[in-house]
């Protein structure tokens, strides 16, 4: 497209619209990302985008236990450090009693309700006195206090959804899925696409006219007699309906006609001279697509491959319905929708576990980006 | 309720066992006296090796690991093989399986209702005397429970289906013990003292509830334990029984009422930390931790014993101490005995085998419920079961409440069809605290139903 | 797991060199019987019969995988719900009287019209601006991005976007921080009829926009630059330029996203299934079929009925799609 002279203000304009909407689309993924390398408790007290700054958080400690009480004029006293004290981390305000955590700032002398005494200093060192009578129970009593927490970055997040949340083993589980799912529609849609756009046969087009038609059949149909006939031909020969082939081989089925039709679009685009120079120098159909064909038609190959790799790895249902779900069948979809059901708001472990659903395809993506642009373009643009 | 109590459930486990170890090993020795070993023998003179059973469930994680544990030792002792899914898309999952002809041998259902359904379609199988049996002799109060798990096969006869194994206790309430000393709160023994304790609170300048009922889809069902219990606490038994199976309608007066009682506490803004329109929105999980803050934004918490798992870090292995829980009570003025609502799984055989056969015997011994019972999240109402193989004082502390219930019932949403109880009932409540009318609500619930019939 | 991971690649070989050898070998028969034979008409037999060699297998999976399992479909919606008794058209009136069944059609034509439009729309702008943009190419990999996120992934992304806390609270979602510092109420967005299911629906937008965009802006410089000069020359301005040459001329492209969008629009349910599951007037067919499956004790009857109406409604975008194809192959 030409640019004269006369564009410059719009394109300036044009620029700024851009940054905005770049902006609103990368927001929602940079939230994810920041706020799954903070600290669990920050990430529930405070924005993402508020993740550089410090976050007041309202705690308590206990003090020493009340055998260690020492008596004195003004009455029974307990003495001590808290811990927070030793972090360094500001304390602002502290209290004696969860109503009321902020009564007084650092340095005073707070008095409760029931008489008592207390006082927290910057360090950390408290003193609680009882004029009246003395401590008791079996355990320390309560200080509350705010302080203000540093901004603190971490991986803790993602070495417990890896363990704990199962997603180490279901990262594996997802790529023994995904690769052969991936390359086996691949190959077999480079031939049908060959013999669809090259090889003249009987009812070609009408056949053709019907995977197109097929692309738009819902999967959710097929899920259960295709189930029935897994597990009648798995009772047959003996062995489990459920498993890696079966998936692999849905995964085929399904992927068949976009692939087919991309596939199709692409190689009907190679000229036609090349091919038919060839066959009339005695070449079979087969040397044709292997040796000329093929090597032409990688970019659609790659398009399409790219574009399988991402349906596949980002599946669910086929998964949760052709695999079984205990530990060396489960796919990380499917475990990060349980995460997703059980730990509700522990965003801690959901975006971290979401980020490490993501970052095999998002790597894969920038990659091979131009490849997928330019097979689909091939593929869609008249 | 059901899925999403039943993830609760297993979410529960997997974060309370600090020790993750691999499942499917032989934890006790044979020399630890809590465990009642001699159950285990008769199953050591069967040799069923080369015998697999497939088993499928929504125990994962934390609860998977102890079933596992279970599995073991049936496995050690008879050389079969415990195949075990887990997931927490189970039902749906396992509908799948069975509409494929693909069924397990043997599925453990959060969901009676369900269950009755499966009966009645012919897709289970009669469990034999011996288990029956077992339930009426050795289950404390077994006649309820092996109604629980007796419903009317294809021809219309009756069989038991269903074994129920882990149990949980939901007519519990939560609550910081050192905030109620610092206030000076007594426990409440009855509903009239903890209505006054309620308002005492908010004289006090406190909020006395925290409700959450978001749960993803299954929005909701924390309301549907409140109807219930309330519906215990103000109805005999039997007018609980006929709601659950639509002899009474949804609509009558005496459930519309359950509803308002339970929008006394839920939709009094006062009464409620947020607002009574905003509880939909408030994850359950989270809903408990409101005690835990400083100030504290409530007091006490009504939910199953499956709740600490989702309590702040500090507080899960706290139970006992820096939280507790009492018995919801019932009214004094109300001559209704000290009922107790609970759920549980319901363990049925979709597939025939002689050895999925034998597993279910193995699952009524004292044994099989004593190693669940040393780990986390389990609750039995087996009489056999050595009560000091529970892990702690807290679940033995709530298998009293057990005991000591003059009543019964089990969670009514979990015994209704599916439409009901893990629909309109759920998406019911949700418009209750929304501000429809609790009797066009019951209304709305009520044509659901009959729709299904 | 390294056992896992063995498996993995001798399956990936098997899967892989068992293909390339059915195809090589198949061919290799061909050639060898045929050419040995003394028909006289043998290559062109050989010509026949090597397409289906070609076509076989992708043919099989797809008989078996998609048109196979929409008659046993079929077959299924007019039996009961454990497809024991035959029951003629009731699952469908049941479906047409059902309440919840309108709420899902008018869910379901609000998805077909907003997403793929928005997403037309957007993925336009931002071709457009992109190519005049210097950062042009790494604005389009951003936005392309979410392509690569799977629905369950982005539904973490974007839960936590509308996440809600009680009032008072911080709010740790952004778009109820906004509400806030906007002086307005924040809401718990999931539960609000009608903007709950924009709300999802901006989500398959986000995921949408970047394929929209990448096809749109090849199209877009496919447009032959003499006609824009000769538009400058006649002293049209860029929005002229725009609206009466660009557009009309990628107009088939248009439609060409327009349609692949609308088709899997039909089909998400991943999205509903975990944002919201259907509650709060947000259930989509897709979503409600597989609830009528396996809700409960599973209805097949009904939900086969569902899966039927489905797949009738993509029907006519089938058939134009067909259509489209043959009038290229006439146009070529």
């Amino acid at each position: 497209m030409s640019k004269p002279a006369q564009r410059t203000l719009p394109r300036l304009a044009a620029g700024a619209a851009l940054t905005c909407l770049v902006i609103l689309w990368v927001i929602p993924t940079l939230g994810l990302l920041v706020s799954s390398v903070r600290d669990k408790d920050a990430l529930a007290q405070s924005g993402w985008w508020t993740a550089m700054s410090d976050s007041t958080q309202t705690v308590f400690e206990r003090t020493e236990h009340p055998d260690t009480q020492i008596e004195t004029e003004q009455g029974w006293v307990l003495e001590g450090r808290l811990e927070i004290g030793a972090t360094g981390y500001d304390i602002l305000r502290f209290g004696g009693s969860q109503r009321d955590p902020a009564a007084g700032a650092v340095g005073e002398t707070v008095t409760l309700k029931n008489g008592n005494q207390l006082t927290v200093n910057a360090d950390g060192s408290y003193r609680f006195v009882s004029p009246e009578k003395p401590w008791k129970g079996s355990r320390g009593k309560r200080i509350f206090f705010s302080y203000a927490q540093p901004p603190e970055f971490t991986l803790e997040n993602y070495q417990e959804v890896l363990t704990k949340g199962r997603l180490g083993q279901a990262f594996i589980n997802t790529l023994t899925v995904t690769i052969p799912a991936t390359v086996i529609p691949v190959l077999m849609a480079a031939f049908a696409a060959y013999a669809f756009s090259w090889m003249p046969f009987r009812g070609r087009d009408w056949l053709f006219a019907g995977v197109i038609g097929l692309l738009v059949v819902p999967l959710q149909t097929s899920l259960v007699p295709l189930l029935r006939l897994y597990s009648d031909v798995g009772n047959f020969f003996g062995f489990e309906a459920k498993g890696y082939v079966g998936v692999w081989m849905a995964h085929t089925g399904f992927g068949l006609p976009l692939a087919i039709y991309l596939m199709r679009n692409y190689m009907k685009s190679l000229p036609k001279d090349l091919i038919e120079c060839a066959r009339v120098d005695g070449a079979s159909h087969f040397e044709v697509f292997v040796k000329i064909v093929l090597p032409l038609s990688v970019p659609a190959l790659a398009s399409f491959t790219i574009f399988q790799f991402l349906w596949v790895w980002n599946d669910l249902l086929v998964a949760l319905v052709f695999l079984g779900q205990a530990e060396d069948q489960i796919v990380l979809t499917a475990q990060l929708r349980a995460l997703l059901g059980t730990r509700g708001s522990n965003w801690e472990i959901l975006t971290s576990g979401a980020f490490i659903t993501i970052i095999l395809p998002l790597i894969v993506f920038f990659s091979l980006q131009r490849f997928f642009v330019r097979g689909l373009v091939a593929g869609s643009v008249k | 309720m059901s899925m999403r109590k039943t993830l609760a459930l297993a979410v529960s486990a997997a974060v309370m066992s600090t020790a993750a170890t691999a499942g499917g090993h032989l934890p006790f020795s044979k020399d630890d006296t809590r465990f009642s070993w001699d159950s285990l023998t008769p199953f050591e003179s069967m040799d069923l090796s080369g015998q697999e059973i497939r088993f499928d469930g929504p125990w994962i994680s934390g609860d998977e690991e102890n079933l596992r544990n279970v599995l073991a030792y049936f496995e050690q002792a008879t050389g079969a093989k415990v195949q075990y899914n887990g997931s927490n898309d189970f039902e749906q999952l396992v509908l799948v399986d069975m509409k494929a002809g693909n069924s397990p041998n043997l599925a453990a259902w959060p969901q009676p209702g369900t269950v009755a359904e499966l009966a009645a379609q012919g897709e289970l199988v009669a469990l034999r005397d011996s288990v029956s049996d077992a339930v009426l002799n050795s289950y404390s109060a077994g006649q309820s429970w092996a109604d629980l798990g007796t419903y009317a096969g294809p021809s219309g006869a009756d069989d038991m289906y269903g074994l129920a194994y882990n149990v949980n206790l939901k007519s519990l309430v939560w609550y910081v013990p050192e905030n109620f000393e610092e206030a000076g709160y007594e426990i409440p023994q009855t509903m009239e003292e903890l209505i006054s304790l309620t308002d005492q609170i908010v004289d006090d300048g406190g909020t006395p509830w925290c409700i959450g009922l978001e749960s993803g889809g299954a929005t909701g069902w924390p309301a549907t334990d409140w109807i219930e219990d309330i519906m215990l606490r103000t109805q005999p038994k039997s007018v609980y029984d006929q709601w659950v199976s639509n002899e009474i309608p949804f609509n009558d007066p005496r459930i519309v009422n359950a509803i308002e009682t339970f929008g006394f506490f839920a939709l009094n803004d006062d009464y409620v930390d947020g607002t009574a329109d905003s509880l939909a929105s408030i994850f359950f999980g989270d809903s408990p931790n409101g005690m835990f803050t400083s100030p504290a934004k409530c007091y006490m918490h009504r939910q199953a014993s499956f709740i600490p798992a989702f309590f702040d870090e500090a507080y899960k292995d706290k139970v006992g101490t820096d939280v507790d829980f009492f018995y919801f009570p019932a009214y004094a003025g109300k001559d209704l005995g000290k009922p107790v609502l609970g759920g549980g799984t319901l363990i049925t055989m979709m597939n025939e085998s002689e050895a999925a056969h034998v597993f279910m015997d193995y699952l009524t011994s004292p044994i099989a419920h004593e190693i669940w019972m040393a780990g986390n999240g389990f609750l039995t109402p087996h009489s056999g079961a050595n009560l000091e193989a529970y892990s702690s004082d807290v679940l033995r502390k709530q298998g009293e409440i057990f005991l000591n219930a003059t009543t019964f019932g089990f969670d009514a949403s979990d015994l209704m069809p599916g439409a009901v109880g893990a629909g309109s009932f759920w998406t019911g409540m949700v418009d209750y605290t929304n501000g429809k009318s609790a009797q066009q609500v019951a209304d709305e619930i009520q044509a659901s139903w009959d729709a299904i019939k | 797991m390294s056992e896992h991971i063995t498996s993995a690649i001798i399956a990936i070989a098997i899967g892989v060199f068992g293909i390339l050898a059915y195809f090589w070998i198949s061919n290799a028969l061909l050639d060898g019987f045929i050419g040995r034979s003394k028909r006289a008409n043998k290559e062109v037999l050989r010509e026949q019969i090597r397409p289906w060699l070609f076509v076989g297998p992708a043919l099989f999976f797809l008989f078996l995988y998609l048109v196979y399992p929409v008659f046993e479909t079929l077959w299924l919606s007019f039996k009961d719900e454990n497809s024991s008794q035959f029951v003629g058209f009731d699952n469908y009136l049941w479906l047409f009287k059902d309440p919840e069944f309108h709420t899902t059609l008018r869910n379901n034509v609000l998805w077909l019209l907003v997403v793929p439009t928005l997403s037309t729309l957007f993925g336009l702008v931002i071709a457009v601006l992109a190519d005049r943009s210097r950062w042009g190419t790494l604005a389009k990999s951003l936005i392309f991005m979410p392509m690569a996120i799977s629905f369950v992934g982005a539904s973490v992304i974007w839960k936590f976007v509308y996440h809600y806390n009680g009032e008072g609270d911080v709010q740790i979602g952004i778009l109820n921080a906004l509400m806030v510092a906007l002086g307005a109420e924040p809401q718990f967005w999931l539960s609000v009829p009608f903007w709950n299911n924009l709300l999802l629906m901006i989500i398959l937008v986000w995921i949408q926009t970047g394929f929209a965009m990448v096809i749109l802006g090849a199209a877009l410089r496919g447009v032959p630059e003499e006609t824009i000069e000769a538009a400058i020359i006649d002293g049209a301005n860029e929005l002229q330029i725009f609206f009466k040459i660009t557009i009309p001329q990628i107009m088939p492209t248009v439609v060409v996203v327009w349609t692949t969008i609308a088709i899997l629009v039909l089909k998400v349910f991943d999205i509903v299934l975990a944002m919201t599951n259907g509650q709060w007037e947000t259930q989509v067919l897709a979503n409600l079929m597989y609830d009528w499956m396996f809700r409960g004790a599973g209805d097949f009857g009904r939900g086969s009925a569902i899966a039927i109406v489905l797949m009738l409604s993509v029907v006519p975008i089938m058939i134009w799609n067909i259509r489209r194809f043959r009038q290229e192959e006439l146009g070529r």
